[in-house]
């Protein structure tokens, strides 16, 4: 009785202050007054007491009755059913976890033999690919040249870049990235040799009467005076051989049982290619099946050196992207010179000679490394 | 508008102690807190998608988180709040899984399910039903997330700083949200009354 009166006594009090609609509506009390007419805390006299009162528990009143909740209550029955479900879930989960528990463990021991086998296997596999293959490395080009009596100048090509390499007979020679050219400053006798390793394309000079050879791994190229690129495998003994121009004879430096076998001719276009594994030798007719050699060509190859009235700056430009060099030339003094010419498959010091010649007679360059030099006064 | 904290169903006393017993392992305790508000938690999240299966689902996983991790549990939480506040997370992760609605705004902003409706039985006179049904036109053109402060506010009893905790934000933006669809509605309806 005194509990209830207490209650009543608090609510009164609390009410009291009640000044906003608001006020109203979170009342647990006044919502039930209102939606079942059960007035267990005295609204209707509490309301009656002042005036004021009435406009604002009206006002209150209407809200409510405006702001009906859908009424989607579930049955008790229900909920029973909601709750069972819900400890099967909890039963289920706990024994996924215990079984996790005991895998994981499992797991990682697995996994840590899994680390430190991969990791031994790479540890062999590094060592057996860059240890032992460097020892090798070397083998077949600082061999032959260390046999060679001639005395020999040795280009290494430590840059990202090709560098251009003239000889004395005036054929060029582009040198790849990572590469290595041994050739006598002077051709002494009637064959011109030079020794590769890795990867150079060859402009060689015609002389039918001193063929060239490049002699690269085990594989032994022979021209007399066309364009090529030889690909010498660093760290194998595999080459592989593409002929842009003129006619190219491959053979093996061993001699073999059946000399016949082991002599291929190329042609333009054609390819060649030596595995020394299996000491296969193979001739490629057509490159365009083979992936690998016909992403050998480099810039050179695909460019085009037959002009036709085209101002010289831009035959510059093309011989700087073929030969990766930097040419200096009085752009103001030859701004309007053009030429026509066709400077296909010629050693890079031809085709300035030519260049030159065309321009005007007082024309000459230098050469320097890969920077060239044009010095003229003008053109015809 | 002042709501100062009066005697509101902020949540019985007896929360607490069922909630410290279901930490300590209590199993009896979790089932009577299930009872006690699982009706009132599936009605919450029916107001963000219509698919009633799926939201008793997401009801049943929030109890079956807060067992299996009862070691977890905070003491001091308000367990109402808390419990509201669990499954509207666990229904917007839903909803950013299954992309239901296809939006990237927060499905409490975009979405509140039904419209307030208007108790008919206890009206009995033409003038009180005229202005219910205005106000109740005004109160359902509100957005959604006005919508929601106010039905978590009168129907669900929370105070401004359970509403917060609910809807994941800071305690003067809720009060701003409630604050703004009353005074907005109030206007409107002011206005209407004087001229009418």
């Amino acid at each position: 009785m005194s509990f209830t009166i207490g209650n009543v006594y608090l609510k009164m009090k609390e009410r009291n202050q009640y000044t906003e609609i608001e006020d109203f509506l979170s009342d647990k009390s006044f919502q039930l007054w209102v939606k079942s007419k059960e007035d267990l805390d005295g609204w209707e006299e509490w309301t009656l007491e002042y005036p004021y009162r009435a406009k604002l528990v009206e006002e209150a009143r209407l809200w409510q009755l405006a702001m009906k909740v859908p009424d989607n209550n579930l049955t008790d029955e229900q909920i029973e059913k909601a709750l069972h479900k819900t400890w099967i879930k909890i039963e289920q989960r706990e024994e996924k976890q215990d079984f996790k528990n005991n895998r994981l463990w499992k797991n990682n021991l697995l996994r840590k033999i899994a680390v430190v086998f991969i990791f031994s296997l790479l540890s062999w596999y590094t060592f057996n690919y860059y240890i032992i293959s460097k020892v090798e490395y070397n083998s077949n080009y600082e061999k032959a040249i260390s046999n060679d009596s001639d005395g020999l100048i040795e280009q290494i090509n430590n840059s990202n870049k090709p560098q251009i390499i003239t000889l004395s007979d005036g054929s060029s020679i582009l040198l790849q990235p990572k590469s290595k050219l041994s050739y006598p400053n002077v051709f002494k006798g009637n064959i011109r040799k030079v020794y590769l390793s890795g990867e150079a394309f060859f402009e060689i000079t015609k002389n039918k009467k001193k063929p060239f050879f490049v002699i690269a791994n085990e594989i032994v190229t022979k021209v007399v005076g066309t364009s090529f690129r030889i690909k010498a495998n660093v760290h194998k003994s595999d080459v592989e051989v593409l002929v842009r121009t003129g006619k190219v004879m491959v053979y093996s430096k061993e001699k073999r049982k059946n000399d016949c076998e082991n002599k291929i001719i190329l042609f333009p276009n054609q390819a060649f290619r030596f595995i020394d594994e299996d000491k296969s030798f193979n001739k490629i007719t057509d490159i365009t099946l083979d992936e690998s050699i016909s992403k050998m060509k480099g810039n050179i190859e695909q460019l085009s050196f037959d002009f036709t009235d085209i101002p010289v700056g831009q035959i510059f430009k093309t011989i700087e992207q073929a030969y990766s060099v930097e040419i200096d030339y009085p752009k103001e003094k030859l701004k309007n010179c053009h030429l026509t010419a066709s400077l296909n498959d010629l050693p890079l010091p031809e085709k300035l000679k030519i260049i030159c010649k065309s321009i005007a007679n007082n024309c000459s360059y230098t050469m320097n490394g890969n920077q060239i030099t044009i010095i003229s006064e003008g053109c015809y | 508008m002042h709501l100062k904290n009066k005697i509101l169903h902020i949540g019985l006393p007896e929360d607490n102690k069922l909630w410290e017993n279901l930490k300590n392992g209590d199993e009896k305790a979790f089932s009577t807190l299930f009872k006690n508000y699982y009706n009132s938690l599936v009605q919450y999240g029916n107001t963000f998608s219509p698919f009633s299966e799926k939201i008793q689902d997401c009801v049943q996983d929030v109890f079956t988180d807060i067992w299996v991790y009862r070691n977890n549990l905070s003491d001091s939480v308000v367990v109402k709040s808390y419990l509201l506040s669990s499954v509207r997370k666990r229904i917007m992760r839903l909803h950013q899984k299954e992309r239901i609605f296809n939006q990237l705004t927060p499905i409490d902003e975009v979405v509140f399910l039904f419209d307030f409706s208007i108790e008919h039985q206890l009206i009995s006179d033409e003038l009180t039903a005229g202005r219910v049904a205005h106000l109740n036109k005004l109160l359902n053109i509100l957005p959604p997330r006005q919508k929601r402060a106010l039905y978590l506010r009168y129907y669900h009893g929370l105070n401004v700083e359970q509403i917060a905790e609910t809807l994941d934000m800071n305690y003067q933006s809720a009060n701003n949200l409630l604050h703004r669809a009353l005074v907005n509605i109030r206007k409107e309806w002011n206005r209407d009354l004087i001229s009418a």
